[in-house]
């Protein structure tokens, strides 16, 4: 039974019906009293008797209403009571946060609640009596009435198209994400289906939001995991407890180990036997102090592959402080082509040093073994002709006199190419060199050259003072000063040197009168061996200016030249102004 | 400069005969009267000093002409065992050679050479260098007396 609701209504009425009959009894109560009186002989007072009646009344009254109470209620109070109750019921349907919707057994909406007029936005009015199907989006309306009447014949409380994704339709036309639970009401004329309609809108809104974030923390992750993973460093990450917790592909295949493989193991599996040990002790320092540092630096490191390979690496430890504690990753380099190139290089360097100490014992040899032959050749060709000297004819003279050259070119030759070799191989001290004083020394070597031709002239400018190899120096102006004296023409010789700073670099030039050069020996005239001139106008072994420019370029300069046949030719070489190191490896 | 009675007794450690005969006659028009010794190797060099074996008769030489490539036992280490030696360190060593090499002349002047001098080319030059050699030691500079 439902109660309450207008309850004051109720005692009014029931007021209003048994006031007549109360006043009665009361007055039937006071006679009694008074009639009990007489009979005693008791004589109470007028207001004890009033007193006592109004008790009994009051008592009879209490008893009527209890025997009221049982009474069964008349029709109209019957309807009264239902109309209540549908009243309170409709109140709850209406509040209820779910839609209601109810069909009847035509397919008809026979009722709805506000909910449903705020999700669907249509009024009550304009759904009542129409098909269900107006909630329903257009595609799925055709199907409805099937699943409609298939749900009828047989009808349990279930959730309507499990497993899909339901939508309503909204008045506007808004496809409505929804979850219907259906609950079949049976009534005399047929089944009426209650649908509880919840409002998906939010939940797949915080779905998609969630999968979207899902999805970038995925995608996150996936970059992460591809930066790690393409790293050409091996990187491998371990927890406090020395367990492998991260790898990426360069690590597997470094130690030869399958995808995941490595994934939990102590990382002490990496590591060759004999310091297996001592490792977890250098694991647990670390993680008590840690610190951002290269591994066991100054020592050999090796690691140790699946297939048990000694592998050279290299390893840098940084601690990385995780949600589950601190971790280290190591990242760790191949050094094995390292070191192979490194064995590379020194052999290359002993062959290296091989080679030029064969060539050294080619260049005494050379110096020495070839010179004496020659000397022996010359010194007792003219010891010959001195003591033949009377009895030499004009022609045979002549004969021993060109053995006597060739022996001296050949010398001239020999300690040329010497030159050349060591202008090459010579390791060079860099000291602070006062050219204008390799100039005055020069002009001091080439005295006799310049006493030979009348009027010759060597000038400088002021030169700077430049780390070089003194001797060297000597001999690329000797060279260069000593061709424009050799090769002039009818003129007085005249040499002139100068120096202008270019960019970081010395730029000198060596100017002369003399017959010059055509352009197109450009090349030729710096390679071994090359003469532009018969020997007996110019005499030389044509390998002056090889040397030159070897020197030139040791130095970490340049040379070339410009020059206008019968107007002379300036030489110019560069020489940089600070030189790299003190000291460089001979070619 | 001293008047000598005596020649000046000269000890050339050199295996080229063709230099030994141009050394004798360059030293031939010396005005200086000399003996020339000639050895073809280190160890016969060795002995000569020492007075051993088919030298057992050999002077003290004033002077040593030492060339730097010999067979056997080369120049290089007659002239440490000399230089080392107290009862020959004393002789002066002129080294006589055709290297041109830098450290030819510096390994020697470390062993304690008197001079290192490179045999010139051409018959001119070495006659010049035979009249040097004896105006120098035989003439400027003061040689000791044999004990």
């Amino acid at each position: 039974m439902l109660r309450g609701g207008n309850k004051k209504n109720r005692s009014e009425r029931v007021l209003t019906k048994s006031l007549p009959m109360l006043m009665g009894v009361i007055v039937f109560a006071v006679f009694l009293v008074w009639s009990w009186s007489l009979y005693t002989g008791w004589a109470p007072s007028p207001m004890v008797v009033l007193t006592t009646g109004v008790i009994v009344c009051t008592c009879l009254a209490a008893i009527a209403y209890r025997a009221k109470r049982f009474r069964p209620e008349s029709d109209q109070e019957r309807v009264h009571t239902l109309e209540a109750a549908v009243e309170r019921y409709r109140n709850v349907i209406d509040t209820a946060p779910s839609a209601l919707v109810m069909v009847d057994p035509k397919g008809s909406i026979c009722l709805v609640n506000r909910a449903v007029e705020r999700l669907f936005g249509y009024s009550r009015t304009e759904l009542l009596g129409e098909p269900v199907e107006i909630l329903l989006p257009e595609a799925a309306r055709g199907h409805h009435a099937a699943y409609r009447s298939h749900y009828v014949s047989d009808p349990k409380p279930r959730i309507m198209g499990q497993g899909r994704d339901l939508h309503g339709r909204s008045k506007t036309g808004a496809s409505i994400p929804i979850e219907v639970g259906l609950t079949p009401i049976r009534m005399p004329n047929g089944t009426y289906v209650l649908s509880a309609i919840v409002d998906l809108t939010f939940r797949k809104q915080a779905e998609r939001e969630l999968a979207k974030k899902t999805a970038e923390i995925e995608a996150a992750e996936k970059r992460y995991r591809a930066v790690v993973d393409t790293s050409p460093s091996a990187l491998v990450m371990i927890n406090s407890d020395g367990k492998i917790s991260l790898v990426n592909q360069a690590a597997e295949q470094l130690f030869g180990y399958e995808d995941g493989e490595l994934l939990g193991q102590e990382v002490e599996i990496l590591l060759p036997k004999s310091i297996r040990g001592n490792h977890v002790s250098f694991r647990n320092h670390f993680f008590s102090q840690p610190e951002p540092r290269v591994m066991g630096q100054g020592r050999d490191l090796y690691g140790i592959s699946k297939q048990g390979d000694e592998i050279p690496i290299e390893v840098g430890l940084t601690p990385i402080e995780m949600p589950d504690g601190l971790h280290v990753l190591s990242a760790i380099i191949d050094l094995t082509h390292r070191k192979q190139a490194q064995r590379t290089l020194a052999e290359q360097a002993e062959e290296l040093r091989r080679s030029n100490a064969e060539l050294e014992q080619f260049a005494y040899v050379a110096s020495h073994d070839l010179q004496e032959p020659l000397r022996m050749v010359r010194s007792y060709t003219e010891l010959l002709e001195q003591k033949l000297q009377d009895s030499l004819d004009e022609k045979t003279r002549k004969y021993m006199h060109y053995v006597i050259e060739g022996a001296e070119r050949m010398q001239r030759l020999i300690s040329d190419l010497l030159a050349f070799s060591r202008a090459g191989r010579r390791e060079l001290e860099r000291d602070p060199v006062d050219f204008n004083k390799v100039l005055s020394h020069v002009v001091t070597l080439l005295r006799a050259t310049i006493e030979e031709r009348p009027g010759a002239k060597v000038t400088w400018d002021p030169l700077p003072v430049l780390c070089a190899t003194e001797s060297m120096v000597v001999q690329l102006f000797q060279n260069l000063v000593g061709n424009g004296l050799k090769f002039q023409g009818d003129e007085p010789p005249r040499v002139h040197v100068s120096c202008e700073a270019k960019g970081d670099t010395w730029l000198f030039s060596v100017t002369d009168n003399g017959i010059g050069i055509d352009q197109k020996y450009a090349d030729r005239v710096f390679l071994v061996f090359q003469r532009l001139h018969e020997r007996s106008r110019y005499p030389g072994t044509g390998i002056g200016l090889a040397i030159t420019k070897r020197i030139v370029e040791r130095h970490g300069g340049e040379i070339w030249f410009e020059s206008q046949p019968g107007h002379g030719t300036t030489f110019f070489f560069t020489l940089p102004m600070h030189p790299k190191g003190q000291k460089d490896p001979p070619i | 400069m001293t008047k000598r009675v005596r020649p000046i007794e000269i000890l050339l450690v050199e295996d080229n005969p063709a230099d030994v005969d141009l050394i004798l006659e360059s030293f031939e028009e010396s005005t200086t009267p000399s003996r020339l010794h000639t050895v073809s190797n280190g160890e016969l060099a060795l002995q000569f000093l020492n007075r051993e074996g088919d030298y057992a008769e050999a002077v003290q030489p004033d002077i040593i002409l030492l060339d730097l490539n010999l067979p056997r036992m080369d120049g290089r280490d007659v002239l440490a065992v000399v230089k080392s030696d107290p009862q020959l360190m004393h002789i002066p060593v002129l080294v006589l050679t055709s290297s041109e090499a830098e450290k030819d002349v510096r390994d020697c002047y470390q062993l304690h050479a008197n001079c290192y001098i490179i045999k010139p080319a051409g018959l001119k030059h070495f006659y010049q260098v035979a009249r040097t050699i004896e105006d120098f030691w035989f003439g400027v500079a003061v040689l000791p007396v044999p004990p």
